[in-house]
């Protein structure tokens, strides 16, 4: 007697939203199923993979990134680089050198290096800023600007500074914007209902509904997104129905498991595979939990994520 | 689970009889249903009505315990499906496959994952036996692997080999891995026989519904579910629609623990194994068996089920003590913080990254964050001043410089009422601002 | 349970506008109330169409479709005592959104509106009386009781069947109040669905009292379990209550702007 199948379909879905622009575009969201839930109904766009880079270089002390990367002098030709890898639906800057308390580099600057990527990739491409909120806010209003046309990922509006953010990307030159919480479903909900109040349309932004490594309070992020997933879908709520995007390179690649040397511990190993196991098992985790973007740093990674995507499709 | 009204209703036989000294069989459902009224008040309720009530009330998802002794290990009991409505019960257990051939290399490998991470202690619980052909050398196997002191799953669907095993390891309490739909007579009749929990296979989920389905049927009921090999896609399923028809759907034939072979599912990739392990730790895996692991895989892996393990209701700690960060020393400067896990982790993350020796002295606040532990009187002058002098931190670091949360600079002060001869310093208030901190800290 | 279902009583003949508009199918007055309600917030608009003996059918059709081409297929609850209208209004309703409603039955001579419902797979708002004012709970239930019967002997959902526990006016019944809030506690013991008219609690008292009544009432409702009612979704105060409780209950997010979406 064959087992008889409950599909769990809703009859509300994530919204979908669009980034980049021609044939490589990508549409993330529209699922009306649990994350990865493809056999209670088709996902028509899977989870996509973005790739990340940093205008302040690679680790090259890491032998397979600094091959994969090796020759590719500027940020555009590393982008290259990245497009060009198996698996990668869009290209992701983190602008670490624009921090103030680092090598404060200028807006000018910054936007010339994410100009120079756009023109050079096909792949759409999402920025980060460098986390300070003033220099944030002056970062992405420039960028939006400069970049129309492209319609790039701006990651991320916060509580304290989405208005101008959201302004300048989400209405005046038509990119898509990221709102972002800290493990915070309520505040999750309560930016994107600022954000949209000022007009901005829900399928022009997505959620950072903020990240932890494997190991690193990890409980929290999985039961925010299974939240905010149930609302989402069960209780049709508009304002959590937005995509998630989740950088989980930043928080994978900086937990004492991924730096701490071999030096200090043996009987770990090797520093770059703890870092590829600490992003896959993060990335994985994060999927399983919800993300419909997750941001990748090394190339390993990206080909056993992409790989459990197509396989769980 | 919580019976309503309505399900207890269809059962009377709605004659409204007043009998039980309600006025309705709706009413009386209703009070049935409330704890107010005992079942049995109606006189005309079938057996087998009863029964069904009796079986609606069981718990969902069976708990069971494999291994003996220090090893035994409890499996599912699970009540919801997301651990933010409560609690997840039983965490996922780990194995690595070893077989005739290759098991000395590899229990020397597995023996070496074994740490401690706050207060629990990992390792790899449980061997797989692989069986490959030869029954007296997997009895062999069998013998070998119980001097380990590790669980074992035999894991053979031959039931020659597997009563060989049996009979050198029953006492250890193995998981018998398994039964499908041609050697269910056999397989049921070797775990009545050895008191086993027994794993169930087949094709695919019908198939091992209808093996479950038979073996109830021979009243064996510790039965553990192999979501199977086919793909990577029909195991997720399989998870997923195990647990959920279970604990939403009510099927107490799917109420069992599951066990996922991801190394099977990806042989020779321990990237992929550990982004199944992974996905099978957050979503409905009982037991994950892996081809090796490595402290690369264990670290992250290890982690993050403790993560989805833990209490929604109470936040995880770490134990209070002082923790020597970057080799610190009695001259290091000195660092304090509470003990909610996430915050230690946090803070003592961007400390390492500092490359500054630093003693991050970790004080018992409750497992609250700072402001909230500061706030319920947990992190005060007076909790801080105590925990140094009772821990002898006075005489066991010299450098008394304390360096406190930006977010209690308001401690300041009576901090240095109570220590006078200790120097406070304001760190910032966000822990990401401390390596710049520490580095202008250190070079001034 | 889900979120509290606001059903919007405004589109109702007994108001003047209403039923000259009614009479004389001008759209703009309805649609000017439908877009007034739903803005606070309504999930539901009741369409009262009266008695409606000659024209019913078409005044129905006439106003299913008006709202629903203009507001999303807004989902409707259909009021009138003519089931030849009400089956009129489902055969060009829109199920988009969410089932039609049928109101009401009861457990005398309207209980056919129960098997209306069955026949066309809507849900049907079941007053637990059968003539008059039920004198007690037990009362209630045997009425709650026929009327579920009926509609299981007709392959409904339970979940269909929106019990009505009938409230009453606080002025002149106040020592009823009590067995009402019981009774909707015992609906959701048995795990039903349950909605009325609740502003009917502070019928007769001064205009200025009555949002301060209703929100008390619905909120002690909410508390015992009460899944909807029928009510002025402009009632600001009411609303406010509703959607409190709404997020006291973890039926809806918390969100600093809760108030405004």
């Amino acid at each position: 007697m064959p087992l008889k199948k409950t599909p769990q379909v809703f009859s509300a879905s994530i919204d979908t939203v669009t980034i980049g622009t021609g044939e490589k575009a990508v549409t993330l969201g529209g699922a009306n199923v649990m994350p990865l839930y493809a056999f209670d109904a088709p996902i028509e766009n899977k989870p996509a993979l973005g790739l990340e880079l940093s205008d302040a270089g690679y680790n090259a002390e890491l032998p397979k990134l600094a091959d994969f990367y090796a020759g590719a002098e500027t940020l555009a030709d590393q982008a290259k680089r990245a497009a060009a890898l198996d698996g990668v639906d869009f290209v992701t800057i983190t602008l670490n050198a624009a921090d103030p308390t680092g090598e404060n580099r200028s807006i000018e600057d910054c936007v010339a290096e994410c100009k120079s990527v756009c023109e050079t990739i096909d792949l759409p491409v999402a920025i980060q800023g460098c986390g300070n909120i003033e220099k944030d806010e002056q970062l992405f209003d420039a960028l939006a600007e400069a970049l129309q046309g492209e319609n790039v990922l701006l990651l991320s509006a916060r509580e304290e500074n989405y208005k101008s953010i959201a302004a300048a990307a989400g209405l005046a030159y038509g990119q898509k914007l990221g709102a972002e919480s800290a493990v915070d479903i309520n505040l999750a909900k309560q930016l994107n209902v600022l954000i949209t109040q000022l007009g901005v349309q829900p399928t022009s932004m997505v959620m950072n509904l903020g990240s932890a490594a494997s190991g690193y309070g990890f409980e929290y992020v999985a039961s925010t997104m299974d939240r905010v997933k149930s609302a989402a879908l069960a209780q049709n709520d508009a304002m959590l129905q937005m995509p998630v995007v989740t950088p989980v390179a930043d928080d994978a690649w900086s937990v004492k498991e991924s730096i701490a040397s071999e030096e200090d511990f043996p009987e770990w190993g090797p520093v770059e595979e703890r870092g590829v196991q600490m992003e896959i098992s993060t990335a994985a985790a994060c999927l399983a939990s919800g993300s419909d973007a997750v941001i990748l740093r090394h190339p390993d990674s990206v080909a056993t994520i992409s790989a459990l995507i197509a396989g769980l499709m | 689970m919580a019976l309503k009204g309505l399900d207890i209703f269809k059962l009377t036989p709605k004659s409204n009889c007043k009998e039980c000294g309600v006025p309705t069989c709706m009413a009386f459902s209703m009070k049935v249903a409330q704890g107010a009224i005992d079942i049995s008040k109606c006189p005309h309720l079938s057996e087998d009505a009863l029964a069904k009530l009796s079986e609606a009330t069981a718990p969902l998802m069976k708990t069971l315990s494999i291994g003996a002794g220090e090893a035994e290990h409890k499996l599912g009991g699970e009540t919801v499906l997301y651990r933010h409505e409560k609690k997840f019960v039983s965490r996922d257990l780990f194995a690595v496959t070893v077989n005739a051939q290759n098991f000395d290399e590899k229990w020397a490998e597995t023996e070496k994952i074994d740490y401690e991470r706050i207060g629990e202690r990992m390792y790899v619980e449980l061997l797989d036996l692989e069986y490959t052909g030869d029954v007296a050398a997997y009895a062999e196997l069998a013998a070998k692997a119980k001097g380990t002191g590790r669980t074992l799953i035999i894991d053979t669907t031959d039931a020659e080999a597997a009563r060989a095993a049996l009979e050198v390891v029953a006492e250890t309490k193995p998981l018998l891995n398994g039964a499908n739909a041609e050697n269910t007579e056999e397989f049921v009749a070797l775990a009545k026989e050895f008191k086993v929990v027994l794993g169930v296979q087949g094709e695919d989920l019908d198939a091992i519904y209808d093996t479950i389905k038979a073996i109830e049927g021979k009243g064996y009921k510790d039965l553990v579910i192999d979501l199977g090999s086919a793909s990577i896609k029909s195991a997720f399923e399989n998870a997923v629609r195990v647990r959920r028809g279970a604990l939403k759907g009510g099927d107490r034939s799917l109420g069992y623990p599951s066990i996922v072979n991801v190394a099977e599912l990806a042989p020779g990739d321990l990237h992929m194994q550990q982004a199944l392990a992974s996905l099978f730790t957050v979503k409905y895996g009982s037991i994950v068996v892996l081809e090796q692991m490595t402290y690369a895989m264990a670290l992250p892996l290890y982690g993050l089920r403790q993560n989805i393990y833990t209490d929604p209701q109470k936040p995880m700690t770490v134990e209070p003590g002082v923790y020597a960060i970057n080799g610190a020393d009695e001259n290091a400067v000195c660092c304090t913080t509470v003990d909610f896990a996430l915050t230690y982790f946090v803070v003592s993350g961007e400390l390492e990254r500092s490359g500054v020796p630093v003693n991050l002295i970790i004080s018992d606040a409750g497992g609250y964050s700072v402001l909230t532990a500061w706030a319920a009187g947990k992190l005060s002058a007076g909790s801080i001043s105590k925990f140094i002098a009772d821990q002898g931190i006075d005489e066991k670091i010299k450098n008394h410089t304390l360096i406190i949360p930006g977010k209690v600079a308001v401690l300041k002060g009576e901090l240095e009422q109570k220590l006078p001869d200790w120097k406070i310093v304001v760190a910032p208030n966000e822990a990401t601002d401390l390596v710049k901190f520490l580095k202008d800290y250190a070079a001034a | 349970m889900g979120k509290f279902v606001v059903i919007g009583e405004r589109i109702h003949c007994i108001s003047p506008t209403i039923r000259k508009a009614m009479e004389e199918q001008d759209p703009e007055p309805i649609l000017k109330r439908a877009k007034e309600q739903l803005d606070a917030g309504a999930t539901y608009l009741d369409v009262n169409i009266g008695p409606a003996e000659s024209n019913g059918e078409d005044l129905m059709k006439w106003a299913v479709q008006l709202l629903q081409q203009n507001f999303d297929n807004v989902p409707l609850s259909l009021d009138t005592a003519n089931q030849k209208a009400i089956e009129a209004g489902i055969s060009v309703y829109n199920r988009a959104k969410g089932k039609p409603i049928v109101n009401s039955a009861d457990a005398g001579d309207r209980i056919t509106n129960v098997d209306l419902a069955a026949a066309n797979d809507a849900i049907v708002i079941a007053l637990c009386s059968k003539a008059g004012v039920p004198a007690d709970n037990d009362e209630r239930m045997v009425y709650c009781q026929e009327l579920l019967e009926r509609g299981m002997e007709q392959g409904m959902d339970p979940e269909d069947m929106w019990f009505d526990p009938l409230f009453l006016v606080v002025k002149g019944m106040q020592d009823k109040q009590k067995d009402i809030l019981e009774f909707i506690g015992q609906l959701r013991d048995m795990g039903f669905n349950s909605t009325g008219g609740l502003s009917n609690c502070s019928n007769g008292m001064p205009k200025e009292i009555r949002p301060i009544m209703d929100s008390a009432m619905v909120a002690m409702a909410m508390q015992m379990g009460l899944t909807s009612a029928i009510v002025n979704p402009n009632d600001q105060r009411l609303m406010e209550t509703i959607k409190s409780c709404d997020v006291i209950k973890n039926e809806t997010l918390y969100a600093d702007s809760y108030l405004q979406i």
